[in-house]
């Protein structure tokens, strides 16, 4: 067994955490959130340069073959930056679905686009009845003739606002809630009928109720097979969930830290908060949060690589953890800092929210341990 | 023992009961007519100022009057008043301020047409409030205090006329001795007030500057040096309000609809066991809460102190505020991410991201948690200083 990185990840980690010390504080990243698109593209070109967007995809397709742990190495240090460009969105989700599913026509059109940094993608899988189910999807794709008319509406798409393609899960047959009869479309962003709601979510990013009525594709725009999409949903959830880990596990070694710097410079009745026990011991159950999240983190990003069968139960353990221990470490963050905790100017509060929302993406504790126990 | 309110106490309720019925506004007039509200409790005979005791022009409750008139209101959620005057300023003038400062600044604080705010806290006086540095000192003449320092987290202090203000004035001897207490006007040119955004983007809070604040010492209550002993009854009293247990109690049902609405499977939210089960162990906490409550209602009504069973009103009536917003931005679901002016998903998501950010301020203002236990180990089980 050799948990160490290797030379290349070693690498590049270092690059990646030195990118974000030289270009992204705070005081940044809010001017980012603040701007109509949400990030910056000028740093989403910069990413390109640096080869992150080529990371997890295929030499054959242009990429550089990096596995699951290279993609991991690299979110843990966006969540100690508070990364807001659509990386999740593009090159994990979209990226996932098109690299392992897609035909050689379709790898060859978007993931050149993908990796050099022109193409921003997403994939819509959430509908508002659904709660967290996956498989239930009402967003109708009907055969008629060469093409398929879309209808439905999908919910909280990550980044739809500026992606060129959304790829969106519809049903093509079954009932409402059947693994089955799930099929995945790419749809052009300009697409007659196609319809966007956008807005911030907590976390400053962006998010759209996207709209299809009577939209028209084209047979050759179905990513993997027809009625079996419900595969690609499966993996593209799972990349997502390791790579939330890896982000939250970045944000909340930030988050102990701080709260560690902070009580020891902070002083009340006559001594800096961390000589009082009942917070020492409290800062040492974020660490000790942090530590379990980051193993199991480590372990399932591992299984995923390897292609194991415990693959799926040990994610649905992760994300239930990652949700208790983000919680926890979260809340105590804010709390250690007082008054401090609730300001928009520390990044505390900044972090917090993005760990709220990651509990309710792709699934929240409750959800993930009923099937972990199931 | 009788779990039983006595027979005047419930025909009182009924009274509380009726009046409600009679005079609340519904719907979108409970904002437009709420003078009108406060006008009908005013003539009830001192009720818009219930704490207020006979000869002050309030009615003069008991204890147990107070407490049921408290929960009936709570329980129609009717229109709260601004606390700073009525119920934290108003009991000290009261106690220890002269009939001059009575005669003129209670009318104000009755009617709202003067906003008052709170000067305690300050960047280094928050859990360790004996703490602070305001420094107030007295002119050659003896007839002003020059006040310089700065406040923090001061609530509404922008909107507001009037300030009470912890100001030093010795720091010869312990720190709880040689502060002040102040009245001073919110549009002396020293007086600055910068916004403080909190979690979530809205601004209630501000740093209050003062700078060479010129304060008439016929603004002080009571003796110089003594505003620590006279802050404190009320810092007591507010701890206990903030335990806002029969709003959970209505949060509660809330939560329950909430999840009700949301479809899982065959059923509901409400049917998931692991959902159901958080808001059953809520609910039976709350059901032990509020009988807390309760006993140390009968503590105070048979002529006791409020007894040990009060500390913990707002350790655990602020923990049950945080897990009810926690269980409804979990029924939100997906859609507890969306922020700003998004309509999407549940009609109740929009609010319950913001009361769950915004609720985190709970366990940290009127007392941290961390310091409400180490009152309790102190001064109820006695475990050392």
């Amino acid at each position: 067994m050799d948990l160490s990185y290797s030379e290349e990840q070693n690498l590049l980690r270092d690059s990646v955490a030195k990118y974000i010390e030289n270009n992204y504080d705070i005081s940044e990243r809010n001017k980012l959130t603040a701007s109509d698109e949400g990030f910056s593209r000028e740093n989403w070109k910069q990413f390109a340069e640096l080869g992150w967007l080529a990371m997890p995809f295929a030499e054959e397709d242009g990429g550089i073959g990096g596995t699951p742990v290279d993609t991991m190495i690299m979110m843990e240090e966006f969540g100690k930056g508070l990364v807001v460009e659509p990386f999740l969105a593009t090159v994990v989700m979209a990226g996932t679905a098109i690299s392992e599913f897609g035909s050689t026509a379709q790898r060859e059109e978007l993931l050149a686009g993908i990796i050099d940094g022109s193409l921003l993608a997403t994939f819509a899988y959430a509908e508002e009845q659904a709660h967290h189910d996956l498989s239930n999807v009402t967003t109708s794709a009907v055969k008629d003739g060469d093409f398929y008319t879309l209808n439905g509406t999908k919910s909280v798409v990550l980044n739809a606002q500026t992606a060129d393609k959304i790829l969106v899960v519809a049903r093509t047959s079954g009932d409402q809630v059947s693994d089955h009869g799930l099929t995945v479309f790419i749809v052009d962003k300009g697409a007659d009928g196609l319809k966007l709601d956008s807005y911030p979510t907590l976390d400053g990013l962006r998010a759209s109720e996207v709209t299809l009525k009577d939209v028209k594709v084209q047979g050759d725009c179905v990513i993997g097979k027809v009625d079996e999409g419900m595969a690609v949903v499966s993996k593209v959830a799972n990349r997502a969930i390791l790579a939330l880990a890896a982000e939250a596990v970045g944000a909340m070694e930030m988050l102990y830290k701080d709260t560690i710097a902070y009580t020891k410079q902070r002083q009340q009745f006559d001594h800096p908060l961390s000589d009082f026990q009942v917070l020492k011991h409290r800062m040492t159950e974020m660490f000790m949060e942090h530590a379990l999240a980051t193993s199991l983190t480590m372990k399932a990003t591992m299984l995923e690589t390897q292609g194991s069968a415990d693959t799926q139960r040990t994610i649905h353990a992760l994300k239930y953890l990652i949700g208790k221990s983000t919680r926890f470490v979260g809340q105590n963050a804010v709390q250690l800092h007082g008054g401090m905790g609730m300001t928009e100017e520390l990044r505390v509060a900044h972090y917090f929210k993005r760990l709220t929302v990651i509990d309710s993406q792709f699934g929240n504790t409750d959800h993930h341990l009923t099937r972990f126990v199931a | 023992m009788d779990i039983e309110f006595s027979k005047e106490d419930l025909e009182f309720q009924q009274e509380v009961q009726e009046f409600i019925k009679e005079n609340l506004p519904r719907g979108a007039e409970l904002w437009t007519k709420r003078g009108e509200w406060f006008e009908a409790l005013r003539n009830k005979g001192g009720w818009d100022v219930s704490r207020w005791p006979v000869e002050f022009g309030g009615p003069g409750f008991t204890p147990t009057q107070r407490y049921i008139f408290d929960l009936e209101m709570a329980k129609n959620s009717t229109p709260p008043q601004m606390p700073f005057g009525v119920t934290m300023l108003a009991p000290i003038l009261m106690g220890y301020g002269t009939k001059e400062q009575q005669d003129r600044f209670l009318p104000g604080i009755r009617d709202g047409s003067v906003n008052w705010c709170q000067g305690y806290s300050e960047p280094g006086a928050g859990s360790d409030l004996a703490n602070l540095k305001t420094k107030a000192e007295l002119t050659e003449d003896g007839q002003h205090y020059v006040v310089n320092g700065q406040k923090i987290w001061t609530t509404l202090a922008h909107i507001a006329n009037w300030m009470f203000c912890l100001t030093r004035t010795s720091s010869d001897g312990p720190k709880q001795e040689g502060i002040t207490f102040l009245l001073i006007p919110m549009d002396d040119p020293g007086i600055e007030v910068r916004p403080i955004i909190t979690l979530g983007g809205s601004h209630t809070v501000n740093e209050v500057y003062l700078t060479d604040v010129k304060v008439p010492v016929e603004n002080r209550i009571g003796e110089e040096g003594k505003g620590w002993t006279y802050a404190k009854g009320l810092l007591a009293h507010e701890r206990t309000g903030l335990a806002g247990i029969q709003n959970s109690v209505l949060a509660l049902e809330k939560a329950k609809e909430n999840a009700a609405s949301i479809k899982v499977g065959d059923g509901t939210l409400m049917d998931v066991p692991a959902f159901r089960n958080k808001v059953g162990a809520l609910e039976a906490e709350l059901l032990a809460l509020e009988f807390t409550e309760l006993r140390t209602l009968a503590s105070v009504a048979a002529g006791g102190s409020p007894g040990p069973e009060s500390s913990i009103l707002k350790l655990k009536g602020t923990e049950i505020q945080q897990r009810l917003q926690e269980l409804n931005i979990e029924a939100a679901g997906i859609f507890g991410a969306v922020w700003g002016n998004g309509t999407a998903g549940p009609k109740f998501a929009r609010g319950a991201t913001g009361a769950y950010l915004g609720g985190r301020a709970t366990t940290i203002y009127g007392g941290a948690s961390e310091v409400q236990k180490d009152v309790i180990s102190k001064n109820v089980l006695g475990l050392g200083s």
